[in-house]
């Protein structure tokens, strides 16, 4: 593989690897606010 | 020249006959899958639109298999999933932004709200512009009704085309999604309390339903890896 597409595809995986986390972050955030107040 | 393939039943096509035969089966099978996004992009008829579009992925594959050069299933299932993505959320929103006063926009929206999330039930209707009420969410309604969403369906429509500007224009418009959706989403957990007091199905209840919006993030990778000669100037 070139070595250009590999650096791509790293960077690809890190991407999403922060995209995801950060939505999972807020997802659970938001339930543990859930659990401690009165909604 | 000639070209190896079971579509035609007559035996080997040449080339004249193999590009009008691929450009017939594409046109046809582009019939059925612009049929069903639409009609599943009306959001209500989206059951009767199912079907539609999965007979235009059906055409389309029996087609490569029988040899013919269409259009690469990866190219025309994100794009057409990006048009219908935009077009769900263009039209719940501009109802809200333009509509805010039907009669319809002010039973279903606002039971919908009480439902899951009270941006579309808190003060509904009662700010200068109408509509949801929640801290930002016009905002948000106003830069992805008038300027995200059709920059997209734009983009997804040349994509489709394979044109090399659909294929640069979605990737711009793709990270536009990554930076709409966590905005949003900052946004909602800054004022959680406004959005999830006193509904029926707080946090887990929204994240249910708006979770399927995250089209950008899934077309983004193959955005970046496929061959971009596949498309043209």
């Amino acid at each position: 593989m070139h070595d250009q597409d590999r650096r791509r595809k790293r960077g690809l995986i890190a991407f999403q690897v922060f995209v995801y986390g950060m939505l999972i972050a807020m997802f659970a955030i938001q339930l543990q606010m859930y659990l401690t107040r009165h909604w | 020249m000639t070209f190896p393939t079971t579509a035609a039943a007559g035996g080997p096509l040449s080339m004249g006959e193999h590009e009008q035969q691929s450009r017939a089966i594409q046109r046809r099978a582009d019939r059925w899958l612009i049929a069903g996004t639409g009609l599943m992009g009306t959001l209500v008829l989206g059951i009767v639109g199912l079907p539609v579009f999965c007979r235009g992925l059906y055409l389309l594959r029996k087609a490569q298999r029988g040899g013919l050069s269409v259009r690469p299933t990866m190219v025309t299932l994100i794009g057409f999933v990006i048009i219908l993505d935009a077009a769900l959320n263009s039209i719940g929103w501009a109802l809200d932004l333009f509509a805010n006063h039907a009669l319809i926009t002010r039973t279903v929206f606002t039971a919908w709200g009480n439902l899951i999330d009270a941006g579309y039930f808190w003060h509904y209707n009662e700010l200068w512009i109408g509509g949801a009420g929640a801290p930002g969410e016009k905002a948000w309604v106003m830069v992805c009704v008038l300027i995200a969403f059709p920059m997209r369906i734009a983009a997804a429509i040349a994509f489709l085309q394979m044109k090399r500007w659909g294929h640069q224009w979605l990737i711009v418009t793709c990270w536009f999604g990554i930076i709409v959706w966590m905005g949003y989403i900052f946004n909602m957990t800054m004022y959680a309390d406004v959005r999830y007091t006193a509904v029926g199905f707080p946090v887990i209840g929204w994240w249910a339903f708006n979770i399927f919006y995250i089209t950008p993030f899934l077309a983004i990778p193959y955005l970046h890896t496929v061959n971009r000669e596949i498309f043209s100037d």
